[in-house]
């Protein structure tokens, strides 16, 4: 029999207005199993808490009640003073009848026939109550930063600058992602790559920070704490430990007319390559795609030049397993595309804007790229087509955002700040030339935003036009651009000599597979998904996984930095302690009854079920069972209900605890 | 309809048919036993009684010159495979023969990791239908003797499976005798619904013959036997009766492949298939997800979309 | 000024199953924000939605209850992200199946009531006491339970047979 002490707060007048807490504690006495009870003016009071911990004491009490306010409350409060008096926490429980009971009922009978209700009910699940002790996990201090763009970067110096072990990983040969691109920057004009360089060097340089490029993630395995990452670092051909970034190969590479990437394809490089001159690391790669090398077996060149011997054609690709204890998730964007896309795909492209085909359309980073002093026109403004100066360039904000019918209902929330630049870069450039801009408002929340963007009306004389545009086509060499001016209410037709369009920011290419290879969750547009959108904004659900930039959704580089340091800053509270302790309300399997049929590993939002194998002695395998990580499990119990033998259950809502409240109803 | 019109219709059947099944099938057994590509195969066996069949697994190719095909071939042989049966599958691999309906139970297991797939080879039956319990079976398979389950069969042709046997006949159209039965039921008032139920449970005697022939029902521990806590009255009085038919038809949501198994060998006659036919029905309608005869990575109860209907919530 | 009480002649008796996140915390909020509602509720609180199994519905019907309130947070707010999710789908099949039993529907009521919505709470439990209310009792599983006997109808002529030859 359990000797359970039932405690009746009458919270001062709170509770005991409407409900006669005397009466209430006398019926809980006559309770089968309850061994003590009492009621008290104040039980969170010091002297209320005494009174716990003395019953506790006086009566050998193995489970405590306390009718009080809501547990959301003082629940903690109780727990610790069973937990002082030498209970365990978890059999000590609230019964809520002043949120729930006094203070919503008016009638005494009522509300004390609830309260005695309510009593009876918590006392039934305290004696099903099990003792539990909370869960510890070990903490791998080292952190995986996926993705070397400004966000990646971030993340990594500030958790590296904190003492401890980074692994970075990213797809392309260099770091620096989509800010390295950027000519100059909103809402200074300083040069992005003079901000941008000394931090990739930096990372380069940092004892604390293990760089991988041209490598992506292969595998994800575990969880907080002990996440086992497989990295596929892919074959570069050039040795990196031999390689001095002297650059002759490149110099000496018969294949030059490859359209470069970095530059949008806008300029040439050659098969082996660097992306950019002031790339990190400075160790070419070659594009075994355009390399004569690999694809008819002669050429070699770059071998015979290269003096350390640095070239490998035989390279494989490797994979190398890295623990770490957590995991920060800054993979970027790409620009919608305005080409005709496949029938399946969410988005639509522009036929209207003649589906990419007239070259003088470009969109943004290109602009950036033409108006970058290392880009492929040397920081002159020159049209794709025939390099001629363009006298005439319309901006179009919101190609692709806020457009539901093309596939994306989001705000892109860069463009309406970058097309402002664009505006000033241009107008500082081509003083002759003329800006128009249409646009459908201009966004411009953000410390110094709005006046930079008052600038580029007002002293830059960029022409803005509130107003979709409807149409472009080529008529000799003007594209023309058709729309409307809403404001004015009159149709509007520029011949222009360049359309730079500010495309929707998307999530990028495979953000979804690399989600489902991390088991974080994301949104209908791969965007990844934080925990709460205004309490985390930086974990996912998933725990030990963090996000930066602009991976989560569309942000500019102040957010992204913001959200990069925040993401450190949960990575090194995590690493502060050695171990994690957990709550232990969390599923456990009964694996002598589990035949493995899985459902709830179908339906865990945390994918915190594993199938495990159970092999007799002879290592024959007996059957395979689900298996439950106690550091995944995040507690909802959607398991549970969904297994038809009940072989899992959840601590702390066990079924025997619930459906011992529901007999006694 | 003319029940002797009917008769000759379906009876028209050429009795060939079978015969063709049954030697495609000992053929097929034959090769694979005698290859030793499969350990056994599950299949149907002559009864004692002429014109009866019953569940067995051959090992010897000699055996398997035994196996038949007929329509008294009704049992659901996915059954043997499922771990709480037999455990035929810890031997080897396994040649299982199959109706379209056996096989959508295939399909469902293999989906719920309880068997796999490079561990069987199906035999799919291109099937004309099966007798129904209690039915006369003298006159061979007519509109009198077919299941109820095979009069509105929508899988006499299996898919995906290894090898398919049999040409499907000519089939007559009869009348959806079960779909009829639960618009009726569904016209009802809740009161005239449940009073029905309550007169069909009650004459349930918890012999779990419903439990033990489904093929879905492999728990090691079934819900019902459990005791604590004790979420069903075990003894058979109305009230546990009544829960217990609601879990498990419950349990079957989104499982179950339609075999009726249940309600064959029920002994007192309970229309049980018309409650896992209700609710496949409201999944279908929901969630547009239907048993099928290829294996489905969850159920309709397993996944769900954010957009899910829920005009039940308030 | 406390409104005049109104006598019924039947009170009945209401099972709520909520969520701790949002509806036990809408709950809350009702009663720091004072509102007022009939006291026929009973609150058995679950980490979430997806933890209620629905054979505690039905154990719930079998105990007594004349009406069931299952109340969680609204789609996507799921403090677990996905567990209302699949309560979403499997109440939809179990609200089906008790329908199709012969359950009156009227006596089961799903709402989503998060932590800010006190006055939701107050509305979703006074509705569904006064429907109940106004329907009567559930003698539905009462009934069963209280037949102690196998009750079974002898409608078939062999089984009378083999009943009466034992008696």
């Amino acid at each position: 029999m359990s000797r359970i002490g039932v405690f009746v707060c009458h919270c001062g007048e709170n509770i005991s207005r409407t409900v006669d807490v005397e009466r209430v504690a006398k019926e809980a006495g006559d309770i089968p199993g309850v061994a003590f009870s009492c009621d008290y003016k104040y039980m969170c009071s010091d002297p209320g808490q005494n009174l716990l911990k003395k019953a506790v004491a006086d009566n050998n009490l193995d489970g405590v009640l306390v009718a009080a306010c809501s547990p959301r409350m003082h629940e903690k409060t109780f727990r610790k003073a069973a937990s002082a008096a030498g209970l365990n926490p978890y059999l000590c429980e609230m019964g809520n009848i002043r949120e729930h009971c006094s203070w919503v009922h008016e009638d005494r009978e009522e509300a004390t026939a609830k309260a005695s209700d309510i009593v009876k009910l918590m006392v039934e699940r305290v004696k099903k109550g099990k003792s539990l002790a909370p869960i510890t996990v070990p903490v791998t201090k080292k952190a995986l930063v996926i993705g070397g763009g400004i966000a990646g970067i971030q993340a990594a110096l500030d958790i590296a600058d904190a003492g401890h072990q980074v692994v970075m990983v990213e797809r392309e040969p260099s770091i620096g992602g989509h800010m390295a691109q950027l000519s100059e920057t909103f809402p200074t004009l300083d040069c992005s790559q003079c901000i941008m360089t000394p931090k990739m060097v930096d990372v380069a340089n940092h004892p604390n920070i293990t760089l991988y490029t041209f490598a992506e993630i292969e595998k994800v395995e575990g969880y907080i704490g002990n996440f086992q990452v497989t990295v596929r670092k892919k074959a570069r051909s050039v040795d990196e430990s031999k390689c001095t970034g002297c650059g002759v190969c490149m110099t000496k590479c018969p294949k030059k007319k490859i359209p470069n990437e970095f530059d949008q394809g806008h300029g040439m490089r050659t098969a082996i390559y660097v992306p950019f001159p002031q790339a990190v690391p400075n160790t070419p790669v070659i594009d075994r795609q355009n390399c004569t090398m690999f694809q008819s077996g002669k050429c070699g060149v770059c071998q015979k030049v290269c003096g350390p011997g640095a070239v490998d054609f035989e390279q494989q690709d490797t994979l190398i397993v890295e623990p770490v204890g957590a995991i920060v998730v800054a993979t970027g964007f790409k620009l919608y595309s305005i080409e005709r896309q496949p029938e399946d795909s969410p988005i639509q492209g522009y036929g209207e804007f003649g589906y990419g085909t007239i070259p003088d359309i470009i969109d943004g980073m290109t602009f950036e790229r033409l108006a970058s002093a290392s880009g492929p026109t040397g920081g002159k403004i020159l049209r794709p087509s025939d390099g001629k100066e363009p006298k005439q360039v319309v901006f179009i904000q919101c190609v692709g955002s806020r457009a539901r019918e093309k596939g994306i209902s989001y705000c892109s929330k860069v463009c309406c700040m970058y097309t402002a630049k664009h505006t000033m870069l241009y107008h500082h450039k081509v003083h002759d030339g003329q800006a128009y801009v249409f646009y459908m408002d201009a966004r411009t929340p953000g410390k110094g935003y709005d006046e930079f963007w008052r600038r580029a009306v007002e002293e830059e004389e960029a022409v803005y036009i509130r107003g979709m545009v409807s149409r472009m086509y080529q008529r000799g060499d003007k594209i023309v651009v058709m729309g409307s001016d809403t404001l004015v209410g009159v149709q509007v037709e520029i011949e222009a000599d360049l359309v730079v369009m500010a495309t929707a920011v998307q999530a990028q290419d495979g953000a979804d597979l690399l989600a489902q290879k991390l088991g974080i969750s994301y949104d209908k547009y791969n965007f990844y998904s934080e925990a709460h959108a205004k309490l985390k904004p930086v974990e996912c659900a998933t725990a030990g996984i963090y996000l930066a930039g602009a991976c989560q959704g569309p942000k500019d580089i102040p957010d992204t930095v913001s959200q990069a340091s925040a993401a450190a800053a949960k990575v090194m509270t995590l690493f502060a302690k050695d171990q994690l302790e957990r709550d232990p309300v969390v599923a456990k399997v009964n694996e002598k009854y589990c035949v493995g049929c899985l459902a709830c590993k179908k339906v865990c939002p945390y994918g915190a079920v594993e199938e495990r194998e159970i092999r007799d002695r002879q290592g024959n395998l007996v059957k395979v069972v689900a298996s439950v990580n106690p550091g995944v499990c995040g507690g909802c119990g959607t398991c549970q209900a969904t297994c038809p033998s009940k072989s899992v259950e959840l601590d702390g809502y066990t079924d025997e605890q619930i459906m011992a409240m529901i007999e006694a109803l | 309809m003319n029940a002797k019109a009917e008769k000759i219709r379906v009876a028209s059947i050429d009795p060939s048919y079978y015969q063709a099944v049954t030697d495609a099938i000992r053929t097929e057994a034959v090769k694979l036993l005698s290859e030793e590509a499969v350990v056994a195969v599950v299949g149907y066996l002559p009864g004692r009684r002429i014109g009866t069949a019953v569940p067995g697994l051959v090992t010897t190719p000699e055996q398997a010159q035994q196996l038949i095909f007929s329509p008294a071939c009704v049992n659901n042989l996915s059954l043997y495979l499922t771990k709480a049966k037999k455990g035929v599958l810890k031997k080897g691999k396994v040649a299982i023969i199959a109706k379209g309906c056996d096989l959508r139970a295939l399909a469902g297991l293999m989906g719920e990791s309880q068997v796999k797939k490079e561990d069987i080879y199906t035999i799919g039956i291109a099937c004309a239908g099966v007798f129904g319990a209690n039915s006369d079976r003298k006159g061979g398979l007519t509109e009198a003797s077919i299941a109820r389950k095979c009069r509105e069969c929508t899988v006499h042709q299996p898919e995906g499976v290894d090898l398919l046997v049999g040409t499907l006949p000519e089939l007559p159209q009869l009348t959806a005798l079960e779909a009829q039965e639960l618009a009726r039921l569904e016209a009802l008032t809740p009161e005239e619904r449940w009073a029905y139920w309550k007169e069909q449970f009650s004459k349930c005697i918890r012999c779990l013959a419903c439990r033990q022939v489904c093929p879905f029902c492999y728990c090691e521990q079934c819900l019902c036997d459990k005791n604590r806590p004790q979420a069903l009255e075990s003894s058979p009085r109305p009230a546990g009766n009544t829960a217990w038919h609601i879990v498990r038809a419950m349990h079957l949501a989104g499982r179950c492949g339609g075999c009726a198994e249940c309600e064959r060998v029920c002994p007192m006659d309970i229309p049980l298939n018309l409650l896992n036919r209700r609710m496949a029905m409201e999944l279908k309608e929901l969630y547009d997800y239907e048993a099928s005869m290829v294996p489905q990575e969850k159920g309709p109860l397993t996944r769900y979309q954010e957009d899910d209907d829920q005009s039940f919530i308030k | 000024m406390h409104a005049e009480k109104l006598q019924h002649d039947f009170e009945p008796k209401i099972v709520a199953f909520v969520c701790t996140w949002c509806t036990y915390a809408g709950a809350d909020l009702a009663g720091t924000s004072r509102m007022q509602y009939p006291a026929n509720v009973r609150v058995l609180k679950f980490p979430c939605t997806g933890r209620i199994d629905p054979v505690f519905i039905l154990r719930a019907f079998q105990k007594g209850a004349d009406g069931v309130l299952v109340s969680g947070c609204h789609p996507g707010d799921c403090h677990y992200m996905a567990g209302n999710f699949h309560a979403r789908r499997r109440f939809a099949a179990f609200r089906a199946l008790l329908g199709f039993v012969g359950v009156d529907l009227e006596r089961l009521q799903f709402s989503w009531v998060s932590a800010a919505e006190g006055g939701k709470w107050v509305e979703v439990v006074t509705e569904l006491t006064e429907k109940v209310r106004a329907m009567g009792p559930m003698k539905e599983f009462k009934a069963l339970e209280d037949e102690e006997q196998w009750s079974g109808a002898l409608n078939t002529p062999e089984l009378r047979e083999a009943f009466e030859s034992i008696t």
